[in-house]
């Protein structure tokens, strides 16, 4: 049942993910920014609740706030930048947070042993679920809590106003200025929404992992972040969902007998899936 | 200073390998107005592709080698544009994105399969040989590997500028509709964008794996970032600015590595990046 | 209400617009017509601050809109349609609508968490309404991009209403209309006038020129070559010349 339960988990987290660039994609602006806004908020719930003793809610908390400032930090010149030029900034970007907490050292002495983020070894021993005795079926509940609001809050978004404008931004830019649409408003607030919901995505991760390090903030993660929208397509955030099924549950796991032959039939099947499906599994049109 | 215009010259030499990555990605930008991702992944398996004739005739000589890499380069950019942007419609922009990272990762896996992931020597030529003027060497190698990035950017620009297949990439890329209406071939100028910058590429990956004497699946991903950041530096669709920013690059690199190491080497260069997007992002040379 | 002084748009050598002096008056109704290349759809943009001004001013209601950029220039009741439809055609009639709701008198009647997070409830009775007016009501859940041309001509103008423009900027609106449906466009334009927008007409269908403009000014390679009535601009010879060439 443990297997199940950090199942679960996995896609609970990775939806969180794909929301957050979900929400960027709708105004058309391509991220691959949403793994570094993921790590900001892992390296900051540990070390909220490993080195400063907080508890967890509130680091979350404070995760998403730093994913949402970065974002907004990252959302103003973003607007300078067109087009596919965006995804090369926004990979550069995550690529230099990457970097950063390859080169980040912040440890303190907590009884005889040291903790804290040290480098390009990482930051170990995020024991809170551990140490306050969560099971893993209760963790797992506790992902779920925060993807149900996220998806509820997205959802809601897009049934709204600002879901409308959103969609009319990411069509046609100039059309939208046109009717009184403030451009650099829509796109900076997307983006720092998407910032806030990866931010509570990575401290969730942070949490469940125990141990995280510069390398599992990758170009990679950043690609899957996209890839869940994109595959599941954008017409709502049940898209999302599905396509993180479909990776986490059906390919990574549902395929392990394969072996090693399941990494390469990953690949040959997002370009199967773009060919045969390219508006995604749900498609992109609202009715 | 002698160390300091050592590092310059040995990065420029590299750095040709750079700007022919770069050519590739900003000549297919230039051309269909869409981005590869595959590209840098590519021209590493092509790389590979060359150590296939080794496992037929064990004793051939490196230029074999290299001309396999080149061939190789061309068939695998041919594959690339059928499997993601043959078949999918216009109106999807983000599914041949999605689809060029299906196959950046199937490339990477074929790799690490028939390797079981362990590094390949690749074969060199004029390793042994250094020129000296004084207390400054200049290694053959990357002489050579300087020497054929310039010969295939002659024959590149020779091909873009006295062809008639040059003419009709260059009509395609200013006004594809109307070059449809006056008889070209739009899918075949496409189908010829890949297949020129797949053999560019096939030859870079060769170079590149020749002047570091191994080859990696590890190289893909720090090669894309670096392509698509030289690419953004010397301007989207741009070929002179391509080969101006990856000597730049190239060169800038080496000098970091040398004076602050290996780990603060790739920070900088993010930091350069950003410096352009920030007071030039329409880069180096207009298209 | 509308005031072009001594305009000018170049684009590196060409000048597309060059020293425009045109008013436009509360109430009236002014077209603006010319050849292709004339600079009309030029002034459009420039106005609509799509392009900014190389030299001259754009002056709305006596205040420069010099560095306002187009979706503040809608705040202040400047709205404009496009010569080929730019609808949002991923979202229905009733969305394209909604989206344009952005005129000032709406942001300060609602509070923001209304105006933004809302949903459909609040504003159904305005959009009914702009619907009723372009004859769409029966379509408003249809994609945008599935309605007929001439639908998405009417939605066009719809959603430039939706801002409760005080000047509204047509460009071409008529063009592939026929008989019938200029007539009902210009029976629209001339309900529009009666409930106190003014209009600037930019357009080449002189049936719709003629029947409902007040004053009509003629551009010639980016200069206004004349102005007048309609009865008087057809008579012009220098405007016949334009138009049609040589003697």
């Amino acid at each position: 049942m443990d297997f199940y339960y950090g199942l679960a988990q996995t896609v609970g987290i990775h939806t969180l993910l794909g929301l957050s660039a979900y929400i960027v994609l709708l105004t058309g602006q391509v991220t691959l920014a949403q793994a570094a806004f993921f790590a900001i908020g892992a390296y900051a719930a540990g070390m909220l609740t490993v080195l400063a003793g907080w508890h967890i809610v509130p680091a979350l908390g404070a995760s998403a706030m730093f994913g949402a400032a970065t974002a907004c930090a990252v959302g103003f010149p973003a607007l300078r930048v067109k087009g596919l030029m965006l995804v090369v900034a926004t990979l550069a970007f995550g690529e230099g947070v990457r970097l950063f907490f390859f080169n980040f050292d912040y440890q303190v002495a907590k009884g005889e042993i040291k903790v804290g983020p040290l480098g390009g070894e990482g930051f170990r021993q995020i024991r809170y679920f551990q140490e306050h005795g969560w099971s893993t079926g209760e963790v797992m509940l506790f992902v779920w809590v925060f993807v149900v609001l996220a998806m509820a809050a997205l959802w809601w978004l897009d049934r709204s106003r600002y879901g409308a404008v959103l969609r009319a931004v990411g069509e046609d830019e100039l059309a939208a200025q046109s009717v009184g649409v403030n451009l650099t408003a829509v796109k900076v607030s997307a983006m720092t929404v998407g910032g806030a919901v990866a931010g509570i995505g990575g401290g969730l991760y942070a949490h469940y992992t125990t141990h995280i390090e510069h390398a599992n903030f990758n170009v990679l993660l950043a690609t899957f972040a996209i890839a869940y929208p994109i595959v599941g397509g954008l017409k709502n955030v049940f898209g999302t969902l599905a396509a993180v099924i479909f990776v986490q549950a059906f390919l990574i796991e549902g395929l392990r007998f394969l072996g090693d032959w399941r990494n390469l039939l990953f690949g040959a099947l997002i370009v199967a899936a773009m060919n045969l499906r390219p508006q995604g599994f749900l498609g992109g049109r609202r009715a | 200073m002698l160390d300091f215009l050592q590092a310059v010259s040995d990065g420029l030499l590299f750095g040709a390998t750079y700007a022919l990555i770069g050519i590739g990605f900003t000549l297919v930008f230039g051309v269909m107005h869409k981005l590869n991702l595959a590209y840098a992944a590519a021209s590493v398996g092509a790389a590979y592709a060359g150590l296939l004739i080794l496992q037929v005739a064990a004793g051939a000589p490196p230029w074999v080698v290299f001309l396999c890499a080149f061939l190789g380069g061309g068939v695998i950019g041919w594959l690339v544009y059928v499997t993601c942007f043959h078949f999918i419609p216009l109106s999807n922009p983000l599914a041949p994105l999605m689809a060029t990272v299906g196959m950046l990762l199937l490339i990477d896996e074929i790799i690490v399969h028939l390797t079981a992931g362990m590094p390949q020597n690749y074969p060199a030529m004029f390793d042994d040989v250094m020129l000296r003027a004084g207390e400054f060497t200049l290694r053959g190698d990357l002489l050579l590997v300087a020497g054929v990035s310039v010969v295939c950017m002659i024959a590149l620009l020779a091909l873009l500028y006295r062809t008639r297949l040059g003419l009709a990439t260059r009509a395609v890329s200013q006004q594809a509709v109307a070059a449809q209406l006056c008889g070209i071939r739009v899918g075949q100028v496409n189908a010829m964008t890949f297949v020129v910058t797949g053999l560019l590429g096939g030859i870079a990956g060769a170079l590149i794996g020749a002047s570091v004497g191994a080859l990696s699946p590890l190289l893909t991903a720090p090669l894309t970032v670096k392509g698509l950041i030289v690419t953004v530096i010397g301007g989207l669709g741009s070929i002179p600015g391509a080969i101006v920013a990856g000597l730049l690059v190239g060169a800038l690199e080496n000098v970091f590595q040398q004076f602050r190491g290996v780990t603060e080497r790739d920070l900088y260069v993010m930091l350069l990046l950003f410096a352009f997007l920030i007071f030039r992002p329409s880069g180096l040379f207009k298209q | 209400m509308l005031e072009l002084k001594g305009l000018s748009r170049h684009f590196g050598g060409v000048k597309a617009v060059d020293g425009l002096d045109l008013t436009v008056r509360q109430g009236e109704i002014v077209g603006l017509i010319g050849p292709n290349g004339s600079g009309k759809s030029t002034t459009v943009n420039v106005i609509a601050g799509l392009f900014p001004v190389t030299s001259g001013e754009v002056r709305f209601n006596n205040e420069s809109l010099e560095g306002l950029p187009t979706h503040k220039r809608l705040q202040r009741g400047i709205a404009r349609t496009f010569q080929n439809i730019r609808l949002f055609g991923q979202l229905s009639v009733w969305q394209n609508l909604w989206v344009a709701q952005n005129a000032p008198e709406d942001h300060a009647r609602r509070g923001f968490i209304a105006r933004w997070l809302g949903g459909q409830s609040g504003v159904r009775a305005e959009i009914a309404q702009l619907l009723e007016f372009s004859g769409l009501a029966h379509k408003q859940d249809e994609l945008a991009a599935n309605l007929a041309f001439g639908e998405q001509r009417r939605l066009e103008l719809a959603r430039a209403l939706a801002a409760k423009p005080k000047l509204l900027l047509l460009d071409e609106p008529a063009a592939g209309m026929n008989s019938e449906e200029i007539g009902q466009l210009r029976d629209r334009i001339l309900k529009l006038r009666a409930q106190g927008i003014t209009i600037l007409l930019i357009e080449h269908v002189m049936e719709l020129v003629m029947g409902v403009t007040d004053r009509i000014a003629v551009l010639n390679f980016g200069q206004k070559i004349a102005e007048g009535r309609p009865a008087e601009i057809q008579a012009d010879p220098l405007v016949r010349k334009a138009y049609l060439g040589g003697a």
